[in-house]
């Protein structure tokens, strides 16, 4: 074989690879995507099909009640408000990430206190606690102070998840700035804030998207901090909800599907127009952070 | 070091100071630039220092001391209960379950890293090559990553099932098999399910972190191999791993620490059974400190054993980022 047919079948080898490492690491979520349309009677026909099947939207009908589908769902409790509730805890998520680490990462960058390095080692500390130990006791002190089942508990600690890393990536992001930036505003006269909010943050931008995609994919997707902080009443993001339909004894699994795959769209969304900004973050932020 | 300006500010001159851009340098109050900045640094930093405190530090300390306390249903309105000693740790040591927990999580950490490295670094090494749609390869590998954990309990809680699970099926199709497996009800089986499960979660953070640090090897590097007559195994071995060895002991380290966390998947997958086979560290502390019986504190106790093993590796971890560390010089110097 000469180098030239060699390369060239290299070549297609590799793509033979990635095809199949591909399928294996997509497969699932195609399968919750075509279970997600299947019928009840097909779901429990104890057979896979790997084509929908019979393909209804009875199962979406359930989920956000809908009239009354010909689906028996055992469980009330609508995912629409399910929904809704996880976009104001996602989005609530991105706001306290923001406010709390815009200014503090540009603090940690850009001006030399005696603290950055206390700081900046107890965020890369922060980042390695346990949720469940974060949980528990949020889960008795947030009861203590009669916070249990709001949003704002939910928020806060959902924040644990984001706000280490948003310090730490948009720290990174800092560095890149010239220090000359702010030389020059203050020499205009701007004040620290001025400086801070009309010439930093506006340059931040692309850093801040990365930030707050992590915070509002945290927030959406937060299970641990839910099930114990909303301790099961009231307030019901959608990763409870699924929890739910999943229940002890016997799986709803027309109405569990249709809503994995509901929790799934911001995620795919993210893939389809912010890809850059997440591979950015996830490098960003476990290494060169 | 912070110290209010003596001499007292006109309003005049506040309001002067506020307008943007002020062109008469003048009218600032007479607090020098230094300390001016450095107020300001800490005024930046006080949000970020509050949160830290209230939702790190405090639920820290607290579980120390909750581990030392005697719960029950009837304390958990209070912020404290009553002195336990160590008999949260006793109980904690000599339960059969949680002593499988904290064994089983160690057996769940090490085979999630390894089979997340082995794959991750091979999936790295293939996104290197020059393929038609590598690209689109490499975006896609992120997907098991974005995912809500629950979501990826369920999925694989979906495929899993013993009758009607896609993975049965398969099996049985290809004619691997000739009956149904028992993942989900066979003890045994259960815990290597909840592992290929967190394998496949964990791929993506191994293949682009071991990607990107094989796009710094310098070319120069490796042609230079290639022209000294290194073959492709041991250009890997002599050559790539050593330049790279930094990243993999970061991405490993993250890896365990990530790992010994885990919750959600396995709540969604197995809910830590059957027969408690997949209870792990994490799900166990939950099911002592929400279960029926209330008790925080062997919860709490098992939470520190959890603790005590993540936080093992922050030294390490500080060492390894210390290029960030140094980092320290700022704008006002």
């Amino acid at each position: 074989m000469s180098r030239r047919q060699r390369s060239r079948a290299l070549r297609w080898l590799s793509t033979l690879a990635a095809v199949v490492a591909l399928v294996v690491i997509l497969f699932p979520v195609y399968a919750i995507v075509v279970g997600s349309f299947e019928s009840t009677a097909t779901l429990f026909s104890g057979t896979f099909y790997w084509l929908p099947h019979a393909a209804t939207l009875d199962n979406y009908r359930t989920v956000f009640q809908i009239g009354s589908a010909g689906a028996q769902s055992t469980v009330s409790g609508s995912e629409t408000k399910d929904v809704l509730t996880s976009l104001i805890v996602g989005l609530g998520t991105v706001f306290l990430a923001l406010v709390v680490a815009v200014p503090a990462a540009y603090a940690l960058s850009k001006y030399r206190l005696r603290v950055t390095l206390v700081i900046v080692s107890s965020l890369l500390v922060a980042q390695i606690v346990p949720s469940i130990v974060l949980a528990t006791s949020l889960f008795i002190v947030f009861n203590w102070i009669h916070l249990v089942n709001t949003y704002p508990a939910l928020i806060l600690a959902d924040g644990t998840y984001a706000i280490p890393f948003a310090i730490l990536v948009l720290r990174a992001f800092f560095f890149s700035l010239p220090n000359e930036l702010m030389y020059a505003a203050r020499v205009d006269g701007a004040t620290e804030w001025q400086t801070f909010r009309l010439i930093v943050i506006p340059l931040a931008r692309s850093a801040v998207i990365t930030v707050a995609l992590f915070a509002f994919l945290a927030g959406w997707g937060d299970f641990i901090f839910a099930l114990t902080i909303l301790n099961g009443a009231g307030i019901e993001p959608i990763t409870l909800g699924i929890y739910t339909y999943l229940g002890n004894y016997s799986t709803d699994w027309g109405a569990v599907m249709a809503s994995a795959a509901i929790a799934m769209i911001p995620a795919g969304v993210t893939l389809a127009v912010a890809q850059r900004y997440i591979a950015t973050g996830l490098t960003a932020g476990s290494v060169k952070g | 070091m912070l110290r209010r300006p003596t001499q007292p500010t006109g309003k005049a001159q506040a309001e002067a100071v506020a307008a943007f851009p002020s062109v008469d340098t003048d009218v600032r109050p007479r607090l020098s630039g230094w300390r001016r900045q450095q107020l300001a640094g800490w005024l930046f930093l006080v949000p970020a220092i509050a949160y830290l405190l209230f939702t790190f530090a405090l639920p820290i300390v607290y579980n120390v001391m909750l581990g030392f306390e005697r719960t029950s249903p009837a304390t958990i309105g209070n912020f404290t209960a009553p002195f336990a000693g160590i008999d949260n740790y006793r109980f904690v040591f000599n339960d059969p379950s949680s002593r499988d927990a904290i064994v089983r999580t160690f057996e769940f950490t090490f085979g999630s890293l390894l089979g997340q490295f082995v794959i991750g670094f091979a999936l790295a090494l293939l996104f290197s090559l020059r393929f038609p749609g590598r690209t689109i390869a490499r975006s896609l590998v992120i997907v098991p990553w974005l995912l809500p954990l629950i979501v990826t309990g369920v999925i694989f809680k979906f495929m899993f099932q013993a009758e009607g699970g896609a993975v049965n099926q398969l099996l049985m199709n290809v004619g691997v098999v000739d009956h149904r497996i028992q993942w989900l009800n066979d003890p045994h089986l259960a815990f290597w399910t909840i592992l290929m499960a967190n394998i496949w979660l964990g791929i993506p953070f191994f293949t682009l972190l071991l990607y990107s640090a094989l796009q710094d090897v310098p070319v120069e590097v490796r042609e230079a191999a290639v022209i000294d007559g290194a073959g492709p195994w041991q250009r890997l071995r002599l050559i790539i791993v050593p330049i790279i060895l930094p990243v993999i002991e970061v991405t490993l380290l993250l890896g365990f620490v990530f790992t010994v966390k885990v919750f959600d998947l396995v709540v969604g997958l197995t809910g830590g059974g059957p027969a408690n086979s997949t209870q792990l560290i994490t799900t166990w502390s939950y099911n002592l400190s929400f279960g029926q019986n209330g008790t925080f504190g062997e919860g709490a106790a098992l939470n520190n054993v959890l603790l005590v093993l993540a936080l093992i590796c922050s030294p390490l971890y500080l060492l390894l980022s210390r290029g960030s560390l140094r980092r320290s010089r700022g704008a006002d110097g």
